[in-house]
């Protein structure tokens, strides 16, 4: 089975443990994992913003890169919501491209998806003391039903509980540009977020989604809080120090 | 558009800072989600106790709201046709100002010089109440909430709950000074007595006032009727005391039958007020008969288009199988955040962020849209399956396709969309970025203030990592 990692722009830039933490995960599975080379950004934002021929293009350049694997694995809710979702939508009147994207659809998973629902193999067992919660990001949980599978793989880390916050399923306020764009509004809403997680008192909250955990990390910081660690899920199933 | 005038939806942004620094509003909000929240997740959890289901319930609503729009000249007539023969007036108006024209002009014929609401959002979009005022009608709100936001010189923040974004204390000093008594300390314990104060102010206007104004929650093109959802019995009042009753509401209210009204109330109210019922339903048809202990001497429905028929057949059809619960803003991370006046006109939250644009001109509104986190909060509750982020979506594409993004924000997406389609030079400025982040957060970790995303920074940290992008680290990795 040949496997893409799709590591994503953001976790190129802000986070690359996400990256290797991903990698180790896929590995295990006994997969070959390959990271495509050319690989930059699935033109999410470029979505977002409303810009139709740059996420066109940036689809077509993603689709090119990735469609030759078993599967392709995202480690964000997020990205993968872009192309399991919007790839088809984008490129359905285009006859060349709608069967592309919608195979590549077919194959590309978000990181806890593969590995709970496509690899079905049992974890390499890893260890956490302490107690975590749980942030169900938007896209991963309403754009693809991702709910369960993150809560099974934490359930087999040793040493490890969970404790669910309140409204673990609202939004944290990240948005991509709605974050940089309507700052104040986006702090007021990770603010209610952060008063969640310092509710439930755990050791890490930890979530599937850079953008969502940097958002949380830097108003938890702001606020003070400096012991509260900010994981993405990828690291805590992982184990061990990466880069 | 004409209704742009009052709209201050271009200063979304400033208006919103404000929103958030303002505590007593804060206070107002954060105590109101959760009841909203919680009250509507009971209510549909309640379904069940009926044998349904909620997804299975919402699609069934959506399709016929569906029907409704695909034919809606055709129910439009027949309601016309059957309101007409129960002895009703049945009149069109293209656009609020031709409705308050209606309004004024049927006020006159019959010699009113007050008049008695029941809340219509539909009256905000005409802007009657100034225009009765001109014409020197007074009107009156009778919604307790509305009645709070009249008395205050506001509009409504929310299209259910018009005064949620007010203090109980806010509310005891309107009521103290309007009416004319020594304010109290007031907890939610004193809301019963403040409601029957305001009550026994209302009912003076019930019985003096010679014309009653309502909006309808669906018109039914079988029988003619107007069905009233209401939970205060102002309504009740509102369309049988005055003798004369004006009925105002948007064309895609319609209905086709008792049946499909039925069906679409078993969503309504539990997406709204979490109720299975709401306190009253009341279905006004036609005039006072014969034998009758009450009801107006004369009705006269007012149909309004307003931008809506623009709707049909476009982009953004969906939008108008809207029934007005409420549970898009509900459920709203932007919209608790700030309240329904940062939205700067009429309809606030998702509706608002996608009604706003299309009725008073996209040119108008351009925060809107992009005031959305995209977390579909609002979709998944939805009663009807509008997919507001998607329409949210289609706007934000209709600006950049009619030039009307911020060149700034042009010029910056364009740069970064070419550098992302050229691999090689995409991992050298990325190799360059990660430094240079790492070398502001000097060490620490974190920036505290980053001049590319001030708005990022001013409440947040940015926490980075060691100045290495994954894929440097990982082609560092690969060489032996």
């Amino acid at each position: 089975m040949r496997l893409a990692l799709y590591v994503t722009c953001l976790v190129d830039l802000m986070r690359p443990s996400v990256g290797f933490a991903a990698l180790r995960l896929l590995e295990a599975t006994g997969g070959e994992v390959v990271v495509p080379e050319g690989q930059t950004c699935c033109g999410q934002p470029a979505w977002s913003a409303g810009n139709r021929r740059q996420a066109l293009d940036l689809a077509k350049k993603a689709i090119a890169e990735l469609e030759g694997y078993d599967h392709v694995v995202i480690p964000s809710g997020s990205c993968a919501d872009q192309i399991r979702n919007v790839y088809p939508q984008l490129l359905a009147d285009d006859p060349h491209w709608a069967p592309r994207a919608r195979a590549l659809a077919g194959r590309s998973h978000e990181l806890t998806s593969f590995l709970v629902d496509v690899a079905k193999t049992e974890l390499v067992a890893s260890e956490f003391a302490g107690s975590v919660t749980y942030h169900d990001s938007c896209k991963g949980l309403r754009g693809l039903g991702i709910k369960r599978q993150p809560r099974e793989l934490l359930a087999k880390v040793r040493g490890l509980s969970l404790e669910e916050m309140a409204d673990c399923e609202e939004c944290c306020g990240f948005g991509g540009a709605f974050s940089v764009k309507f700052g104040a509004v986006s702090t007021q809403i990770v603010d209610r977020k952060c008063d969640a997680i310092a509710a439930v008192g755990a050791d890490a909250v930890v979530g599937g989604d850079l953008g969502c955990l940097i958002n949380i990390e830097g108003r938890l910081r702001r606020r003070g809080d400096e012991t509260t660690r900010v994981l993405h899920i990828a690291e805590v199933l992982a184990g061990g120090d990466d880069c | 558009m004409a209704a742009a005038g009052r709209s201050q939806a271009m200063h979304f942004h400033a208006r919103a800072g404000e929103k958030v620094r303002n505590a007593v509003l804060q206070r107002a909000l954060q105590k109101a989600k959760p009841l909203f929240v919680g009250k509507r997740a009971k209510g549909i959890a309640s379904l069940a106790e009926d044998g349904l289901d909620f997804e299975m319930l919402r699609s069934t609503g959506k399709n016929i709201r569906n029907r409704n729009l695909a034919d809606l000249d055709v129910w439009l007539d027949i309601f016309e046709e059957r309101a007409t023969a129960t002895g009703a007036e049945v009149l069109w108006a293209r656009d609020g100002a031709e409705v308050s024209r209606l309004v004024v002009d049927i006020a006159r014929r019959h010699g009113v010089s007050k008049v008695v609401k029941s809340k219509s959002m539909l009256s905000e979009e005409a802007q009657l109440n100034e225009a009765l005022a001109a014409a020197g009608i007074r009107p009156v709100e009778t919604d307790l909430g509305e009645y709070i936001v009249q008395l205050a010189g506001e509009t409504p923040s929310h299209i259910i709950a018009p005064a949620v974004h007010k203090t109980i204390a806010e509310v005891e000093a309107l009521f103290a000074k309007e009416h004319g008594r020594p304010p109290e300390t007031r907890t939610s314990a004193d809301i019963p007595a403040m409601a029957q104060e305001a009550r026994a102010v209302l009912r003076e206007h019930f019985l003096s006032a010679e014309m009653g104004i309502s909006g309808a929650n669906f018109l039914i093109a079988e029988t003619g009727s107007a069905a009233l959802v209401t939970n205060e019995g102002n309504g009740r009042m509102v369309t049988t005391l005055p003798k004369v009753h004006v009925v105002i509401t948007g064309i895609e209210k319609i209905v086709p039958t008792l049946e499909d009204f039925a069906t679409l109330m078993r969503l309504l109210p539990r997406s709204a007020t979490g109720q299975a019922i709401s306190n009253y339903v009341s279905l006004l048809t036609g005039t006072k008969r014969a034998g009758d202990h009450d009801g107006p001497e004369k009705t006269v429905f007012i149909l309004v288009d307003n931008g809506r028929a623009n709707l049909l057949g476009s982009d953004y059809q969906d939008m108008l199988r809207c029934i007005r619960c409420g549970a898009c803003m509900n459920h709203c991370p932007v919209y608790f955040s700030l309240g329904g006046h940062a939205y700067g006109w009429v309809y606030p939250g998702p509706m608002g962020s996608v009604l706003t644009p299309l009725f008073t001109g996209i040119e108008n509104a351009l925060d809107l849209p992009h005031a959305s986190t995209g977390c579909n909060q609002c979709g998944a509750v939805c009663p009807v399956a509008i997919p507001l982020p998607t329409l949210m979506h289609r706007l934000r594409e209709e600006q950049n396709e009619r030039g009307l993004r911020p060149l700034s924000e042009r010029l910056a997406l364009k740069a970064w969309a070419w550098l992302a389609g050229k691999p090689v030079l995409y991992r050298w400025f990325a190799r360059r970025a990660a430094r240079y982040l790492n070398w502001l957060a000097d060490g620490s970790g974190r920036i505290r203030i980053f001049g590319l995303a001030p708005e990022w920074t001013a409440g947040r940290d940015l926490p980075v990592s060691s100045g290495r992008t994954f894929h440097e680290l990982y082609s560092a990795r690969k060489k032996p």
